[in-house]
């Protein structure tokens, strides 16, 4: 079968690979990496320090070094909408571990069929695919939300979660797409000559090869999803149902901006997870897979 | 659409076994047993296509050919949409925003990417916390707090004027003079130059390393390595994020949205083409105005994403054929 | 083709194809159910937790309504009240922003609210409600009233040992306002502007128009401003802006200054009177006061005016929520208990009894605007107008036009006339 060949144990061929440090270049290398980083993150550094200043300084006081230090807007963002921040951050979490498993599942089966079946239509599919990323959401809002508002279907996850499984993040699709066609055709006809069909090189060829493009789009869908605020604001009317974007959108008062220290503490807590998983997520990009069928 | 021939890479063209001869002999059957199982993966695409995306699309290129002010029936009004937009001069100057900005931006953006991407793929320590980093700007891109940062970087009082003030120079806020504001979301674009960093180093990762062993057998250096294997063999992964941060430029929306309040100012210097569409459709109510602007966007982007296609014939290189 | 058939064919297929499995497994908790009663507002988190206070009295007194707030910040909530309308799912009970009371009346979305069980008129004299009436009907009420103020830092002008023109017909004027603040900010101290560059106030701006004699919005619907009443406004900004006395937009972050970035740099903004309690709670060490706009002695009579915001019942309010939200629109307008728990961040109540009751529980700030809404509204007033469909982005237009007047792209009449012209053009299209 074609999967012993093709999914070589992984790791031991970066190990190899990786050690050339400890040069005189690489010192200079992380030099400018640091700086480089340090002009990265400088305005997220002082969102950090401007959250733990009083509420009323953080816009008249903008300095990098606080008058006086408080957790108060941790404190007040965490209540501020009568539910525990913490609901908001159950709520997109679900939100987004459904839209992953959705799109995985949706997206590369579609970009399998699309990138290596032969068909009838093929192209046609596949410019319907590329000309749906092409048209601006915001007309299609309205006619959407009259579908799920006739479904009755509006302030539940059903008009975020069931999109997903239906494959319309054309995106992926054309991402996984052009992942599938970076592998070589030669691991297919290998598994055809061992008596595989389509399902069965999809699943134990295709799949574990493309392992990159998978967690490309676990990363995408995950922060999207995360960030994502026009939807859940349209769709989900209770704040029960609230998603962490729309939780914070209401942070501000539109007038005076006050609640802006309280908007910086809750936007920083909500960066926690993502970047969490994007230190997990990121490792499986290191790793990385050893196409050893190859030769 | 797809590209189905590419010039062989010099690097693989030794290594790799041609292509099987027999292919279109085989091909009847073959294509009709691959057609059912196509359909058979293509279930949920589909279903999503009828169900979610077709209808909506279908609904708004009839609305492009109508008076709807969301409130009141559609009244078919024909090309009056379209004969009103040649003679919109916002209409003309949120199309070139948007020009200059995909013109500058994406491949501003896509140099850092790739750049960083090559640099932070291996061999060095700390690699997870650089990626990281450089990463956690594309986390807040969209964030409402952006509006606050910004101001803080390039406001009157903000960071970049008082570096400006220790040499004795008295700026005023980047935000607020049109000749600018433009520049500092080409900024703020470049900083979340993290997403297509990710791809980048997802299809550095699914470059077979032993092409790279075969190449030092042959005794190719680093940099030869660079220019046989690793751009011909990224070349589909370039090419995918040339199209979609394309695509994406020409519907910028949200930063524009966030720092200007959603107005595009000052003097519409950053009225994305979407944001004046967004401020047709649900701030004026001009839904149908909204609707044919999207159709005309999509006209446009089809075509560049067309020519995209074309010239991909020239220097992407896939692994299938 | 009218509506229904149109929202029918976009689900159609698709709902029949779908409806049975998914509506299986979906709560039907969104659209209206009979019963229950939705209600939508705009604000900030604070005044999420002070209404839903509320409306925990208003449950408890009422535990057959089941209330379904709906808000959100006022941006997002036009976004999604127009999303909603457009499928015709709103709110039973909503707010009204400005500039769409009369575009959705002309979409017919209110519902007339003098013939509602449970909702009681008796606090409001006859020639009350009749001001509140669009075209003759009451199907929208005010929930709170605001005026146009001038508010000063009464700490930073101590500071300088100035004084205000006195607050006087003779001495209050656009004029002796002008010169007073060229004089406070060449001379004091602290290096201060006199104010803030305010020319986007619709309310002072709209002060200002019926001062000379023209309207905003005229009755059939058009922008009502003179030629020469706009240019004048322009002139009296520029002039204070050239002479050093009112910030650049650089200094304030744009043509709406940003009062956290504006508070300590000037002593004055001229806007609406119901910010004094949200704004002097962000500089808690100053002293804020208020006044009523100036006016010029050949001011129009008639001028001063209170603006009303709105709230509506939807028109296709179910049978079953009637009761339940005429009870809850009662509660919202004449029940004090309501302001007592939302405060007055909204402005002054429109209801007189419930006024007289909140007046003695009121804060120091809240007081101030109390008292400056009494004083303008004790004024003679002559009638004012609603902001016609197709006038929703006029402030955006008036952004616009000061922006290119500050930056110097276009001389005063010129950006007077475009100013004109683009508004006319949108009100038109909308008329079509």
């Amino acid at each position: 079968m074609a999967t012993t060949t093709t999914t070589a144990p992984t790791t031991e061929t970066t190990s190899i690979r990786a050690p050339r440090a400890s040069r005189p270049g690489n010192l200079r290398k992380h030099i400018a990496l640091i700086a480089f980083a340090v002009l990265m993150v400088y305005p997220l550094v002082w969102m950090v320090v401007s959250s733990f200043k009083p509420g009323n300084l953080v816009l008249s006081q903008p300095g990098l070094i606080p008058s006086e230090v408080t957790l108060e807007n941790y404190r007040n963002g965490w209540g501020a909408l009568g539910e525990p921040f913490s609901l908001f951050f159950a709520n997109s979490l679900f939100l987004t571990v459904g839209s992953i498993v959705g799109n995985l599942f949706s997206c590369s089966l579609a970009a399998y069929a699309l990138a290596r079946l032969d068909f009838r239509g093929r192209r046609i599919y596949f410019g319907i695919t590329l000309a749906s990323v092409m048209l601006p959401m915001h007309v299609l809002v309205v006619p959407q939300y009259i579908f799920f508002s006739q479904l009755d279907l509006l302030n539940t996850y059903f008009p975020l979660l069931i999109p997903k499984f239906l494959a319309t993040d054309a995106f992926f699709i054309f991402l996984m797409v052009q992942f599938i066609r970076t592998i070589p055709r030669e691991l297919d006809q290998a598994a055809a000559i061992d008596g595989a069909g389509p399902f069965r090189t999809f699943w134990f060829v295709i799949l574990p090869l493309m392992k990159p493009a998978l967690v490309t789009t676990t990363i995408f869908t995950f922060i999207w999803t995360w960030n994502d605020f026009f939807t859940p604001l349209i769709y989900l009317t209770s704040v029960e149902v609230y998603t962490v974007p729309v939780a914070l959108n209401t942070m501000v008062n539109a007038e005076t901006q006050s609640g802006v220290g309280a908007l910086f503490a809750m936007s920083l807590l909500s960066l926690a997870p993502i970047l969490v998983f994007f230190a997990v997520a990121q490792k499986y990009l290191i790793r990385g897979i050893a196409t050893t069928g190859l030769k | 659409m797809s590209a189905p021939t590419a010039p062989p890479s010099p690097a693989l063209s030794g290594s790799s076994p041609p292509e099987p001869a027999n292919r279109t002999t085989r091909r009847t059957p073959k294509w009709r047993r691959q057609g059912r199982a196509a359909h058979v993966f293509l279930i949920p695409w589909l279903l999503g296509l009828v169900l979610i995306t077709a209808v909506p699309l279908l609904a708004s290129l009839y609305l492009a050919f109508t008076d709807y002010n969301l409130l009141d029936p559609p009244t078919w009004t024909g090309l009056e949409n379209f004969r009103r937009m040649g003679e919109d001069p916002r209409f003309w100057a949120s199309a070139w925003v948007t020009l200059k900005y995909v013109l500058v931006s994406v491949p501003l953006q896509l140099a850092f990417a790739l750049g960083l991407a090559i640099v932070l793929d291996r061999g060095i320590k700390g690699l997870a916390l650089y990626r990281s980093v450089y990463y956690l700007p594309s986390l807040l891109g969209a964030s409402v707090a952006i509006a606050i940062l910004w101001r803080q970087l390039f406001g009157h009082d903000g960071l970049i004027n008082s570096g400006l003030a220790l040499l004795g120079i008295e700026g005023e806020s980047w935000l607020q003079n049109p000749s600018t504001a433009l520049s500092t979301l080409v900024v703020l674009n470049v900083w979340t130059f993290g997403s297509p960093m990710i791809i980048f180093l997802a299809g550095l990762r699914q470059i077979p390393e032993e092409l790279y062993e075969a190449a030092r057998v042959d005794g190719a250096g680093r940099w030869r390595q660079f220019l046989s294997i690793t751009v011909p063999m990224l070349t589909p992964i370039i090419f995918f994020n040339l199209v979609l941060q394309t695509i994406g430029a020409f519907q910028s929306f949200t930063q524009a949205h966030i720092i200007s309040g959603g107005r595009g100012g000052p003097l519409d210097s950053t009225l994305f083409y979407t944001l004046y569409l967004y401020q047709q459709g649900f701030v004026s109510f001009n839904m149908g105005y909204a609707s044919a602007m999207a159709w005309a966007l999509l006209v446009v982007i089809g075509i560049v994403t067309a020519i995209h296609f074309l010239l991909s014939k020239y220097w992407v290189f896939y692994g299938d054929n | 083709m009218d509506r229904r058939t149109f929202t029918r064919l976009i689900g159609a297929g698709a709902v029949t194809a779908a409806a049975a499995p998914l509506a299986a497994c979906g709560r039907s908790a969104s659209g209206s159910t009979e019963g229950a009663v939705r209600y939508a507002w705009w604000g900030d988190a604070v005044r999420k937790q002070n209404y839903e206070a509320a409306l925990a009295i208003f449950s408890e007194e009422n535990p057959d309504v089941t209330v379904r707030p709906e808000f959100a910040d006022y941006g997002a909530f036009q976004e999604r009240i127009t999303v909603q309308m457009a499928g015709r799912n709103v709110p039973e009970l909503f707010w009204i922003p400005s500039p769409q009371v009369l575009t959705y009346q002309a979409a017919n979305l209110y519902r007339p609210l003098d013939d509602l069980d449970g909702f009681d008129l008796s606090d409001y004299p006859d020639d009350l409600l009749e001001t509140f009436k669009l075209n003759g009907e009451l199907n929208t009420m005010p929930r709170s009233i605001f005026t146009p103020c001038v508010r000063w830092n009464q700490t930073f002008l101590e500071e300088a040992g100035a004084e205000l023109p006195a607050y006087d017909e003779a001495n209050w004027t656009w004029d002796s306002l002008a010169e007073f603040l060229i004089d406070y900010s060449a001379d004091n101290p602290q290096g201060r502007k006199g104010a803030a560059y305010c020319a986007n106030s619709d309310m002072v701006f709209e002060s200002w128009l019926r001062q000379h004699g023209s309207d905003l919005w005229t009755e059939d619907g058009t922008l009502g401003a003179d030629p020469a009443a706009l240019e004048g406004w322009f002139e009296w900004w520029e002039r204070l802006r050239t002479a050093g006395a009112a910030l650049e937009l650089s200094e304030q972050e744009g043509a709406d200054p940003e009062w956290p970035v504006v508070g300590e740099k000037v002593l004055m903004t001229l806007q609406n009177s119901n910010h004094i309690v949200d704004e002097a709670q962000q500089f808690p060490d100053y002293d804020f006061q208020q006044r009523m706009t100036p006016a010029n002695p050949d001011a129009t009579p008639g001028f001063r005016f209170g603006y009303l915001s709105r709230i509506a019942m939807y028109r296709e309010t179910p049978d079953g929520s009637l009761e339940g939200a005429a009870k809850l629109l009662d509660f919202n307008l004449n029940d004090a208990r309501m302001v007592a728990q939302t405060g007055l961040t909204v402005g002054a109540p429109a209801n007189p009894r419930v006024l007289e009751e909140i007046r003695p529980d009121a804060t120091a700030d809240e007081l101030k605007l109390l008292d400056l809404v009494d004083e303008e509204m004790q004024h003679e007033q002559r009638p004012r107008y609603e902001a016609p469909p197709g006038s929703g982005t006029w402030r955006d237009v008036m952004a616009r036009t000061i922006e290119a007047l500050a930056l110097g792209n276009v001389d005063i009449p010129t950006a007077a006339t475009q100013f004109t012209a683009e508004v006319t053009r949108e009100i038109e299209a909308a008329r079509r």
